[in-house]
């Protein structure tokens, strides 16, 4: 199944061109981050310190992706 | 128009310190943070910076953090803007007003307000140098909080 892909700031930098994603049933973001890590190793260490959203909401490693799931990686903000 | 000024709490736009207060009669402290753009970062000269926002996101989670500081406080004013796009030194980069009764709660939740905006909500700092280099601010890591 598909899952969309938003990247921020020092991520972007590493997935210029991800937008979308294939992962399988049951997958969870534990799986995503390392599926991202396999595509570009140079992210791991921006990946580990990154918070992930889905569909706007800050989720934790095990939450599990559907189909359509709009997930933004997020590096450390730095607002202010 | 920008698609970003249907956002309340983040803008594109220059903001700036009013000299106008909010019309409440009942306020009798006022204060006004601003957060501006510096020359200078860990001993580099900086040229200007960029903030880059996920903007539906940030904007909910500053009205959210706004309405935690009206629910720890007594509060009759609490507004927070923040900058998006490139900025120049000595613009201003986020405000946080606050407004109560008395100063103590103005001041108190002022500063909780900027320091969760500053730690938790999903905005960026590219800094940008004299000598041309650039560079993403590591910001704050959560796991060590």
């Amino acid at each position: 199944m598909d899952i969309q892909l938003l990247f921020f700031a020092a991520v972007k930098d590493h997935f210029p061109d991800l937008k979308k994603i294939e992962v399988s049933e049951g997958d969870s973001i534990v799986h995503l981050r390392k599926i991202l890590t396999n595509t570009n190793p140079d992210s791991e260490s921006i990946l580990k310190v990154s918070r992930f959203a889905v569909n706007q909401s800050i989720v934790g490693d095990d939450f599990v992706l559907r189909e359509g799931s709009v997930v933004a990686v997020l590096p450390p903000s730095s607002g202010g | 128009m920008s698609v970003l000024e249907t956002y309340s709490h983040i803008s594109s736009s220059p903001i700036f310190v009013s000299s106008e207060l909010p019309d409440i009669p009942e306020m009798g402290g006022f204060v006004v943070f601003s957060g501006i753009v510096r020359n200078l970062n860990e001993g580099k000269k900086v040229t200007h910076l960029e903030y880059e926002a996920y903007a539906p996101m940030a904007n909910e989670m500053i009205s959210n953090i706004l309405a935690d500081a009206c629910k720890k406080w007594d509060l009759l004013h609490a507004n927070c803007i923040h900058r998006v796009g490139k900025l120049g030194i000595s613009e201003i980069a986020v405000i946080v007003e606050t407004g109560s009764v008395h100063r103590a709660e103005a001041y108190e939740s002022n500063r909780y307000i900027i320091d969760r905006v500053k730690h938790e909500v999903p905005i960026w700092k590219k800094e940008f140098y004299f000598d041309g280099s650039s560079q993403w601010s590591k910001g704050c890591v959560h796991e060590s909080h």
